[in-house]
């Protein structure tokens, strides 16, 4: 019997009283050992679990107070579904209309083990893709495999009507397919991809990495509506004259910017392999090729702008020097003279206006080889362009820079320049002399990027002054759009063919500007072996085919880029575009 | 003999247990729920692309040019059309007979010499009572409606668009 006991014996006791304590009972020997062992054990464990809810406790004032995020951002990675993001972002022009889009695109395929009656299955999805022979489905799905393509790449439509069967075994696969919407519209721009949506052309390789994995599309600096009365102006120049091709352009010359951007003949985006309906005999790398980008041209006559700025910058010519071109030059085996000579001296205007091979070449070899070649490479004409699009093409010109060659390159021979590189050059002549690359992304609005000044805004301000009179009074006057004081200069060129000019394959192309008086926009156009026709009174030359198609451009543009028309017999601009050496001298016509 | 602690303590006990488990049905069926709208959402987001992709396939220039041949016969705008300064815009006719105008003309350069003013006919309000019926509108000139040679079967919405994707990979 404990003590213990005897006082719960006893009734009377109070609840809270408690026995007192007994004297401790201290073994000896082995058993005291053990009981302090034991002891020891109890220490220790209670520490550890102790630590053990002390860690969690921290764990949950953690998550309560301090970060109670964490706890979400682990359960979401098993659980939660995150947002997909097409593998290819969008690309939109600067009004923000979609020029391609990354679209879910389901794929249908089977599990034939799970396929309850084959035949009947057959028969349903033959409705439904009446392109599918019934003898091959059945096949497929009697085949005793556990995957089979039934369909790649079905509509939404498809889509609803396969669901609506409600055949158990039948799975759709995520699949996406890049989309262009305009078609042939942005061929050359936008390019196209292949298989995994994977960039094969235009910006669509040129801006592949960047257009993998983002989510905000990409906006271009192209304008669709522009995009669409170029290419329409450029199709009836080239159905009218029966050319080869044609190319086109607009440049903002302020910022560098491409409004838009025209290679004919062109492909559609969305079937680049497929041969063109309305021509199928156009070999499929004519209608792959860009004309403005990858092509390199003798762009002739239109490269008379880059002498005379050149001389009036280097001060090697003034705007009232003369020249003698009342001869023919003979050099080596060369002899140039002009299309349509006026047999006299011509005043460095004159020359421009009338477009004179001869003084150009005089004016050309008064400055000097060094000059010439320095003033091209500081245009950027010497070198590649760089822009967006994966397709540039190098410009050809003569390893030695000979007298021959610098007469030559004066009016346009010898050089070959992809057009764009000549737009962005030309661009620089009359925006205040600062060369800005070109670009096909939209740049914010209002943030000109930093130029280069290559020419002086003096010789900038003659240079309008100038291609303002080619279109008043000289080569150009076709394509004078009222109201909108256009300035440019044509260009004819003989193609080269072999080893010899060709009389009867030409290109010809016009650069103009407007308003010249304060200039905005660039368009160039160019048609590759353009016919004459009997409304250009046989004619194929660059005044009767794209100097009327510019006109028609920029009377169509130009409301639609906010540009106001102006009187143009009004003073002010009469004074912002007179040349002082012709004042008070009769302007003979072309 | 039941204590009195041992009973609180199980009901203690128990309630948690049910409270935890309550919890965690609950927080299971909102995850299930946030997984559902977020699939609706994604969805959605694809439906939208779709739709966004074939709004702009409905409305190329090229299609509204071919709508408005063949229901407008809108021209692009005339530099004479265009007023720089505001005492350039004519005052409005002050003749009712204006209003009994078609709503929209066909769009023609005035002729050389012509005087070069917007008729305020051409900018009149519409009527109640005429709706956009006029002659001109209703049956636009052949010449005008086939001017473009007629093209070969172009795809007439997305879907299809696709399918002949499709077809020329």
């Amino acid at each position: 019997m404990t003590a213990a006991q005897r006082y719960d014996d006893n009734p009377c006791r109070p609840r809270h009283f408690k026995p007192p304590p007994c004297a401790a009972i201290v073994p000896d020997g082995p058993a005291r050992l053990a009981l302090e062992a034991c002891r020891t054990r109890l220490l220790v464990t209670g520490t550890l679990f102790a630590l053990v809810f002390a860690v969690v406790a921290l764990r949950v004032v953690e998550i309560v107070a301090v970060g109670g995020g964490t706890a979400e951002s682990q359960v979401g990675r098993f659980r939660i579904v995150t947002a997909s993001v097409p593998s290819h972002a969008d690309i939109v022009d600067r009004n923000r209309n979609v020029l391609a889009a990354t679209l879910d695109s389901p794929s249908l395929y089977a599990n034939p083990k799970q396929i309850v009656d084959a035949a009947e299955a057959t028969n349903r999805l033959v409705k439904v893709f009446p392109t599918l022979g019934a003898a091959e489905v059945y096949a497929k799905l009697t085949s005793g495999k556990s995957f089979v393509w039934i369909k790649r790449h079905l509509t939404p439509a498809e889509q609803y009507d396969v669901n609506q069967l409600g055949i158990p075994g039948l799975e759709f696969e995520h699949e996406e397919r890049r989309v262009y919407p305009d078609g042939g519209l942005t061929s050359h721009v936008i390019g196209y991809t292949g298989i995994d949506n994977a960039g094969f052309a235009g910006v669509e390789r040129g801006l592949d990495s960047l257009l993998q994995g983002r989510r905000e599309p990409l906006q271009l600096s192209l304008d669709l509506r522009l995009q669409y009365i170029l290419r329409e102006e450029l199709q009836r120049v080239v159905a009218d004259f029966t050319a080869k091709g044609g190319a086109g352009l607009i440049m903002d010359v302020n910022t560098g910017e491409i409004l838009s951007m025209i290679s004919l003949p062109d492909f559609d985006p969305n079937r680049p392999v497929a041969p063109d309906p309305q021509h199928p005999d156009i070999p499929l790398a004519d209608r792959m090729f860009n004309r403005i980008t990858l092509g390199v041209y003798e762009l002739g006559s239109i490269f008379k702008i880059f002498t005379v700025a050149m001389a009036l910058d280097a001060g090697t010519s003034t705007i009232s020097s003369t020249y003698d071109a009342s001869h023919p030059i003979r050099i080596g085996r060369f002899t140039i003279s002009d299309y349509h000579g006026k047999r006299r001296v011509l005043s460095v205007p004159e020359i421009l206006m009338y477009s004179s091979n001869i003084g150009a070449a005089r004016m050309a070899v008064a400055a000097g080889s060094q000059t010439q070649r320095e003033f091209l490479a500081r245009l950027g004409l010497l070198k590649a362009p760089k822009i967006e699009v994966s397709e540039v093409g190098t410009p050809h010109y003569p390893p030695k820079w000979r007298e021959v060659n610098v007469m030559t390159i004066a009016f346009g021979h010898g050089v070959s320049v992809t057009p764009l590189s000549f737009a962005t050059a030309a661009a620089a002549l009359v925006n205040g002399g600062i060369l800005r690359q070109a670009t096909l992304i939209k740049l914010p609005d209002g943030r000109a990027p930093q130029g280069q000044q290559v020419i002086s805004a003096k010789t900038s301000e003659q240079m309008r002054r100038l291609m303002r009179l080619v279109v008043e009074h000289g080569t150009g006057t076709m394509a004078a759009a009222p109201g909108y004081v256009v300035g440019g200069k044509t260009g004819t060129a003989d193609k080269v063919s072999g080893k010899h000019y060709a009389e009867r394959k030409l290109l010809s192309s016009f650069v103009g500007v407007f308003p010249i008086n304060d200039p905005k926009y660039l368009v160039l156009t160019m048609v590759d072996e353009p016919h004459p026709n009997k409304q250009s009174h046989g004619y194929a030359t660059a005044g009767w085919t794209v100097a009327p198609a510019t006109s028609r451009i920029i009377e169509r543009i130009a409301p639609l880029l906010g540009v106001q028309p102006v009187d143009e017999s009004s003073p002010e601009v009469r004074r912002a575009l007179m040349v002082e050496s012709l004042q008070g001298k009769r302007i003979e016509a072309y | 003999m039941i204590k009195l602690s041992t009973l609180f303590w199980l009901i203690v006990v128990s309630t948690t247990g049910f409270a935890m488990f309550a919890v965690k049905y609950g927080v299971q069926s909102l995850e299930d729920e946030l997984n559902r709208t977020k699939k609706a959402i994604i969805a959605e987001e694809h439906a939208i692309r779709a739709d966004e992709a074939e709004w702009a396939y409905l409305t190329r220039p090229e299609t509204l040019d071919e709508m408005n041949r063949r229901h407008l016969s809108l021209g692009p705008i005339v530099t004479k059309q265009l007023r720089s300064t505001f005492t350039d815009i004519p005052l409005r006719a002050a003749t009712p007979a204006a209003v009994d105008a078609p709503l929209v003309t066909v769009v023609e350069p005035p002729a050389e010499g012509a005087p070069a003013t917007i008729l305020a006919s051409t900018i009149a309000p519409a009527s109640p009572g005429k709706p956009a019926e006029a002659p001109e509108l209703a049956k636009p000139s052949p010449a005008k409606a086939f001017a473009k040679p007629a093209l070969p079967r172009r795809p007439r919405s997305l879907d299809e668009l696709i399918a002949q994707v499709t077809a020329g990979r």
